[in-house]
């Protein structure tokens, strides 16, 4: 091992990066462009669904629920005919519309009240808050009477502003990095043999571990920059929720961006071309990123899918991350010891096996 | 006799054959080139040339027989340090500029003082600062060229590097490989130019995996039967075929 020769081939990366513009946007716009995205989406003012009220009650619960549907912040209402709400569902107009029939008082009189809800139903996604708005509304009549209900509610991790683009946020800053600097890795290790150059360092007194170490360090000084970007642009632009230590996050960032460079060296060895190599993300990235538990939790799997999520090393990555951004985890609690155990783990087999399938022989 | 001037040897192959798949690149080659010398290797397409650099080099390694290179058996990694190996298309980082690209194999061979004197021996200082990705053809080939021989080695092997060369640079270019040669660097250049035959000291004609003459230009167009060289050739070839 040479320092000397390892420093040469990290400096040579770096020129190169400096002059390939795509590349640096590839790196260090892409990964603002899809966070920022990401937040815009999950916390933008979403349109809430459009609902249809009819209310032909002859009593007088029906406009008290109505008039508190009007009030509901997830849903936004219209008062309709009955007979108008299939159409208005077709042409779009509406996402739902609930009808209080005639006796719907009496109904309540009997002890069992059942309001008619008729959804568009082909946007899962709209369905929930309709029968959330509901049920408040329903819940709230029932405050006014005699029996007043008033959960007390605690959180043990996140809070009551927890939303969506804080769970996923915590995972995706991660997955990012792992993704940009894997993708960028492959490709230009696949570059130095399609441009014959491998042949050359092959030809020189280069080692094969220098060669993979100055790849790793080059693509590590690029991975930490963009790491540490991602990062400020998580908590202080889009304010993920963190209620861990800030160094520990970038700790393990910087774990996953070492591993995605090694896996990047190790599986360019199984491709001839730049286009063989991009065959590898439905391949290996896809799979990792719906397994990993970013997008569904890892205990609502079915079983032998839990399995293969289990020996993901992406898995407890995600976990880790999230277990101190969410939950505010540090290196004493065992199940951060654990991921962290298994993406060190990790990192060591790829190196190891990157330099193990480096080959001399190019033919 | 034979162990005596072993030392004399740059590079020995013995007995070496080679198959990718059903395509024997190379079947029983032996040659020995003296150190100090410039050996031409030549051949058609397909004979086998880069195929037996490569082996030289240690890139490949043969099903059979050895190859030695400054008395080290190859494959062999701290030895590399006293090759150059310039491919035959010219294998450079295009995003690179020219200055560099040869500095980059300096650094990797532990030898940066070499840098200006190699650029001006292409005739490229001028355009150090140029990006490789925006150079001429030849001018390509002629970074290849320096960024082969910037650590000045004891063995040199260049795969047709005066492809795309132009004349007056090709002349100076056989007039500093001479210069080396004359300082004691073994060179091994790799051609299907007669003209450039003539100006190497020993020459190996190769075709089909095998070396069908070895000799000196003037020992080779006495075998062919022949005062111009290519028909010397063409009848050694000739020759095996029947
Ligand atoms: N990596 C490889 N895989 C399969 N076949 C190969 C490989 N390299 C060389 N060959 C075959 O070996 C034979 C010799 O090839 P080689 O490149 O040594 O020829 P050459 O003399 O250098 O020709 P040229 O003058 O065209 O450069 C050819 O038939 C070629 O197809
Ligand atoms: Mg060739």
């Amino acid at each position: 091992m040479s320092g000397h020769r390892i420093a040469a081939i990290t400096r040579r990366l770096l020129q190169q990066f400096r002059r390939d513009r795509r590349t640096l946007a590839l790196l260090f716009v892409a990964p603002i462009v899809i966070l920022g995205l990401l937040g815009y989406l999950m916390r933008g003012s979403a349109s809430a669904p459009a609902v249809g009220v009819a209310n032909e009650d002859q009593g007088q619960l029906g406009a008290m629920v109505a008039a508190a549907l009007t009030r509901s912040s997830v849903i936004t209402t219209t008062t309709i005919q009955a007979s108008d709400g299939d159409s208005k569902l077709k042409d779009g107009s509406l996402a739902a519309y609930i009808v209080f029939p005639p006796d719907f008082s009496q109904q309540a009189q009997a002890g069992a009240i059942a309001p008619e809800v008729h959804l568009e139903g082909s946007q899962p996604g709209t369905t929930a808050p309709v029968l959330q708005a509901l049920q408040q509304a329903l819940i709230s009549l029932a405050a006014q009477g005699p029996v007043h209900v008033q959960p007390h509610v605690t959180y043990l991790y996140g809070g009551p502003g927890f939303d969506t683009l804080d769970y996923f946020g915590a995972a995706f800053i991660g997955v990012v990095v792992f993704f940009l600097v894997f993708v960028v890795t492959i490709v230009s290790f696949l570059n130095e043999r399609s441009q014959g150059t491998l042949e050359r360092l092959m030809a020189s007194p280069l080692r094969r571990g220098e060669i993979v170490l100055g790849y790793m360090l080059g693509f590590t000084v690029l991975a930490l920059v963009q790491s540490a970007e991602v990062l400020v642009f998580s908590l202080a632009v889009l304010k993920v929720h963190n209620a861990g230590n800030v160094a520990l996050i970038f700790g393990i960032e910087a774990l996953m961006a070492i591993a995605a460079v090694n896996l990047g060296i190790f599986l360019s060895m199984f491709a001839r071309t730049e286009f063989q190599a991009v065959q590898f993300i439905p391949l290996v990235v896809v799979p990792q990123i719906l397994l990993s538990g970013i997008l569904f939790p890892v205990a609502t799997e079915p079983r032998p899918l839990q399995v293969v999520s289990d020996v993901l090393p992406l898995t407890y990555a995600v976990n880790g991350m999230r277990d101190v951004m969410v939950k505010g985890a540090d290196l004493t609690w065992s199940s951060l010891q654990l991921e962290v155990g298994v993406v060190l783990g990790f990192v060591v087999l790829i190196v190891l096996a990157a330099v193990a399938t480096l080959r001399r022989r190019i033919a | 006799m034979a162990t005596q001037m072993a030392d004399a040897w740059a590079v020995d192959v013995q007995n070496v054959s080679k198959s990718f798949d059903e395509i024997k690149a190379l079947d029983g080659v032996t040659l020995r080139v003296k150190r100090g010398e410039i050996y031409g290797l030549l051949g058609p397409n397909g004979a086998g040339k880069t195929t037996l650099i490569r082996l030289i080099v240690g890139l490949l390694e043969s099903r059979a027989g050895t190859v030695t290179v400054l008395e080290q058996r190859m494959p062999n990694v701290p030895v590399l340090r006293q090759i150059g190996y310039m491919t035959q298309q010219a294998a450079l980082y295009p995003g690179l500029s020219v200055e560099e690209n040869v500095q980059f194999f300096a650094a990797i061979n532990g030898a940066e003082e070499g840098v200006k004197e190699a650029l001006e021996l292409v005739e490229l200082y001028e355009r150090r600062s140029s990006v490789v990705a925006t150079l001429s053809g030849g001018m390509r080939q002629r970074c290849s060229l320096a960024c082969a021989l910037v650590h000045k080695p004891q063995l040199l092997l260049l795969d047709e590097p005066t492809v795309g060369v132009d004349p007056q640079l090709r002349v100076q270019f056989w007039e500093s490989f001479r210069r080396m040669a004359a300082a004691g660097t073994t060179i091994i250049v790799s051609s299907h130019v007669m003209d450039e035959a003539e100006r190497c000291q020993r020459l190996g004609l190769i075709q089909y995996g095998k070396v069908l003459a070895e000799g000196t230009p003037r020992e080779i167009r006495t075998l062919g039967g022949s005062q111009n060289l290519e028909e010397a050739f063409l009848a050694l070839a000739g020759q095996k075929a029947s």
